[in-house]
């Protein structure tokens, strides 16, 4: 387990208070869970993503990852439609632990409105609501 | 990562059971009140029931309805459940034998694989909100293991931890389970520990990637006949204890309105 200091939150995601990040990535959101998210879990065995295709509202359930004998649900940071998933994830989750906002990456997005992604938090407002 | 050291460092600690998940210290313990928790006492509740209570649980806390984090303590009737990524793989006799035996199977959301419950082993399901107590999930799952390592020592049993699997072990075998599902930061499902459980269901399964794994009991272990209810008492003694906490005893009629519409019976 790491202290707060110790765990990375880049500038270039949005966080939501349910731990996942979106990046503006072209005219598409990618979609992940932060450092902090997995740190706390813990190491993380399985992860489990919607189909190409699905629709989400924001907040809506969209997968869970399984770590130490507790699944945990995620949430869609900003409404939209999954074009893409990290399909990687199935044979190597650990990727979630090791690099949460490159290669542990889970979906890609077209959102509604790419601009709610200024609804989540920068990364010190994101920081500051872990202190709280 | 972090689950070895973690493991590590219990096991090597000279007080290999840790003092709980809150770093709070004897001190700060005498000046502060400790959080309240609220428990309920059931007997022999049905899986589904059970379920159904703990989702209506969840849903009220997130709203705020319910102000306390609470733990189910209770038995259940002989049933299998599969985890959120099954085992029905993992089952060794037919359905037509399971059906004989009127065991059911129930696919849960929990984590883990197949497992069984019966008489005889305790339950106990922690409704708690781990994002607003900033417990994390692995911490959590821990405490919950220290909760059930220490309830065995109670009785002389020197249970430990297993690098191989999560839960409490008495050797190769397993005494203790924990699988949880943690939804809007909110923990459910829970711990069963293997009190005087009829453990020959657990040999109609084979517990996935584990070979040369039994199940055992505290009974087994310590060779005495022990009382589900002293059994429980400790339980949530060792809740107090590992989470720094103290229960307020509830019925489920207390929690009225919120849950009128359940059908459970209350045991106390």
């Amino acid at each position: 387990m790491k202290e707060l200091n110790e765990l990375n939150f880049p500038d270039d995601v949005r966080y939501a208070e349910s731990h996942e990040w979106a990046r503006l990535e072209g005219d598409k959101l990618k979609v992940g869970i932060s450092d902090y998210a997995q740190d706390q879990l813990g190491d993380i065995v399985f992860v489990e993503l919607p189909e190409v295709g699905d629709t989400f509202g924001k907040g809506e359930e969209f997968g869970t990852v399984e770590s130490v004998k507790a699944v945990s649900e995620l949430y869609m940071p900003v409404a939209g439609e999954v074009v893409a998933i990290n399909d990687t994830l199935e044979d190597a989750p650990e990727k979630v632990n090791n690099s949460p906002y490159s290669d542990g990456w889970m979906l890609e997005i077209k959102a509604d409105d790419a601009s709610k992604i200024g609804d989540l938090m920068d990364n010190n407002v994101y920081l500051n609501s872990l202190k709280g | 990562m972090v689950i070895s050291k973690k493991i590590s460092k219990f096991k090597s600690d000279s007080q290999p059971l840790s003092t709980g998940v809150r770093a709070t210290t004897d001190n700060e313990r005498q000046t502060t009140d400790p959080k309240k928790w609220l428990s309920i006492d059931f007997e022999r509740v049905d899986y589904h029931e059970a379920w159904v209570l703990q989702e209506k649980l969840i849903m009220a806390r997130r709203a705020g309805i319910l102000q306390n984090d609470i733990v189910l303590f209770l038995e259940h009737p002989p049933v299998f459940t599969l985890g959120r990524r099954g085992g029905r793989e993992c089952m060794l006799v037919s359905q037509d034998f399971l059906d004989k035996a009127g065991i059911p199977i129930i696919q849960v959301e929990r984590g883990g694989n197949i497992t069984y419950h019966g008489p005889g082993q305790q339950v106990a399901y922690p409704i708690v909100d781990l994002q607003a107590a900033r417990i994390k999930v692995v911490d959590f799952v821990s405490g919950l293991e220290d909760v059930m390592l220490r309830t065995a020592q109670n009785w002389g049993i020197a249970a430990e931890r297993n690098d191989a699997n999560r839960g409490i072990w008495v050797g190769p075998q397993k005494m203790g389970s924990i699988g949880i599902a943690v939804r809007r930061g909110i923990s459910f499902h829970g711990l069963a520990l293997n009190v005087r459980t009829d453990l020959r269901p657990f040999s109609w399964i084979q517990p996935c990637g584990l070979q040369d794994v039994g199940m055992t009991s505290m009974q087994q272990e310590s060779a005495q006949t022990l009382s589900m209810n002293q059994v429980r008492v400790v339980l949530k003694i060792q809740f107090e204890a590992v989470f720094g906490i103290k229960f307020i005893q509830k019925k489920l009629a207390d929690l009225g309105s919120i849950l009128e519409s359940l059908t459970l019976t209350d045991s106390v």
